[in-house]
């Protein structure tokens, strides 16, 4: 069971998906745009995502392993309790995971190559991260193994989590049934996650459940008022997968070298993403908070708790 | 190197050059006629809502934009079926290079190194003063 990859096992079935979304769009049976070089930027990412995740596998497995032996509790991997316990778990940490990485620019320099597309298709999904070893958001699953869920255990969530994301990239699917729309993370939700509108701006984070975005205020329903806009606030100019795999890392090193001081070179660093020490540039928060202000400043809570009525269109509760 | 690996990697690697050449014959792009005016005020403004455009120039074929806005310039760069919008001081898309009707302009930065439009002539006859 060590050595069962959800991840390895479901590639064929990533291709496949691909193959089948492209087919339908071309006979006009679903939605979804692919442009070739957008489509080669996010495979040769995912390629190169999976060849970087070498360098680093053998310290993260090393460094699990070694917080394993010193565990809390002896989990048993064969318990259908303890899979209950760490899916929930591991969920919640994948998202305070990824809510660190799109609020803290140390995190968003390895995370947002992701967001990159101003696509949202299946290909956007395997668009992953190179330098996420480096940035080292894998120690927050090191708890786990603290608690004392064997790593391999730890591991095999992880994958199903990340297949099950797969799927959510996706314009070809409209809406869930309302029931799971309100449980599960849709391609819906994720939608509104990969969009530059101020109004979507870094919200659900979820992996699997949208309920941590729902507890935490981080929630946001697609509107069809207001269709999605791929990308990042700042898109890029580029498909060449080393800009998109390293671009805010180096944007991170020339606002470095122009710091003035200690605190400049911590907030460049671990500020949000977009902030500057001029103001002269803008963090989704301050984006967000312009856009509300033009829009006659609807509260956060307002907005979030808009509801989508059962054909799938949005109305707010008041 | 390891022969799995090597066996894995190259497999992959066709499989993503499937994929590309699957996703050119389809032909299911975005639909991107060229910008014209109004589709440029749109896109600029999505990126640059508190800023007044003063004059626009639109790229031949529609194919990018460069607004005057006060003493900066907004640039639209076409991306594949979208594009990218940058702001410059004005002085430093005036001062562009012209060359054989394209205009390209640096913008220094890894994510979006520069922006080629093409135009008539540079700077433009309706440039105000």
């Amino acid at each position: 069971m060590e050595d069962f990859n959800p991840v390895s096992l479901a590639v064929p079935f990533f291709i496949l998906a691909i193959v089948l979304e492209i087919i339908l769009a071309r006979l006009g049976w679903a939605k979804a745009n692919y442009e070739p070089k957008d489509t080669f930027a996010s495979l040769a990412m995912g390629l190169g995502s999976s060849v970087a995740g070498l360098a680093t596998a053998g310290a993260i497995v090393a460094t699990s392993l070694w917080v394993y032996e010193h565990r809390l509790f002896d989990i048993p991997m064969t318990a259908v309790w303890a899979w209950v316990l760490i899916f929930l778990l591991e969920d919640k940490t994948y998202y305070w995971f990824h809510r660190l990485s799109h609020e803290r620019r140390f995190w968003w320099a390895s995370h947002v190559n992701h967001h990159t597309s101003q696509h949202y298709n299946l290909s956007t999904a395997l668009r992953q991260t190179w330098t996420g070893g480096v940035a080292g958001t894998w120690l927050l699953w090191l708890p786990l193994s603290l608690i004392g869920f064997p790593p391999a255990m730890v591991a095999i969530q992880k994958g199903i989590s990340l297949v099950y994301q797969f799927w959510i990239h996706t314009e070809a699917i409209g809406r869930m049934p309302r029931w799971f729309e309100a449980v599960f993370n849709t391609p819906s939700h994720h939608r509104v996650h990969h969009a530059r509108n101020p109004r979507y701006l870094d919200r659900n984070y979820a992996g699997i459940l949208i309920i941590w975005d729902r507890m935490f205020g981080t929630f946001q329903s697609e509107l069809d008022a207001e269709p999605c806009r791929y990308g990042v606030v700042r898109n890029l100019a580029t498909f060449n997968p080393l800009r998109v795999a390293f671009h805010e890392w180096g944007a991170i090193g020339r606002d470095l070298l122009k710091s003035r001081s200690p605190r400049e070179v911590a907030l460049y660093l671990f500020g949000p993403p977009g902030w500057s020490p001029d103001g002269s540039r803008e963090t989704s928060s301050q984006i967000r908070a312009r856009w509300a202000k033009g829009q006659g400043a609807v509260s956060p809570a307002a907005e979030a708790e808009t509801v989508l009525t059962p054909d799938g269109r949005s109305s707010s509760p008041a | 190197m390891d022969k799995a690996f090597l066996i894995q990697f190259t497999g992959s690697m066709t499989a993503v050059a499937i994929l590309v050449a699957l996703a050119a014959l389809a032909r299911i792009g975005r639909p991107s006629p060229g910008l014209d005016e109004a589709r440029a005020r749109t896109l600029l403004g999505e990126d640059f809502p508190d800023r007044n455009i003063d004059q626009l120039w639109i790229a031949r074929e529609g194919r990018g934009a460069l607004a005057r806005s006060g003493a900066c310039a907004l640039v639209l760069i076409q991306v594949g079926d979208g594009y990218a919008a940058r702001r410059l001081s004005w002085g430093q898309a005036s001062s562009a290079m012209f060359r054989n009707g394209r205009l390209n302009i640096r913008l220094d930065e890894m994510a979006a190194p520069r922006a080629v439009l093409a135009f008539d002539n540079w700077p433009p006859k309706d440039l105000a003063a």
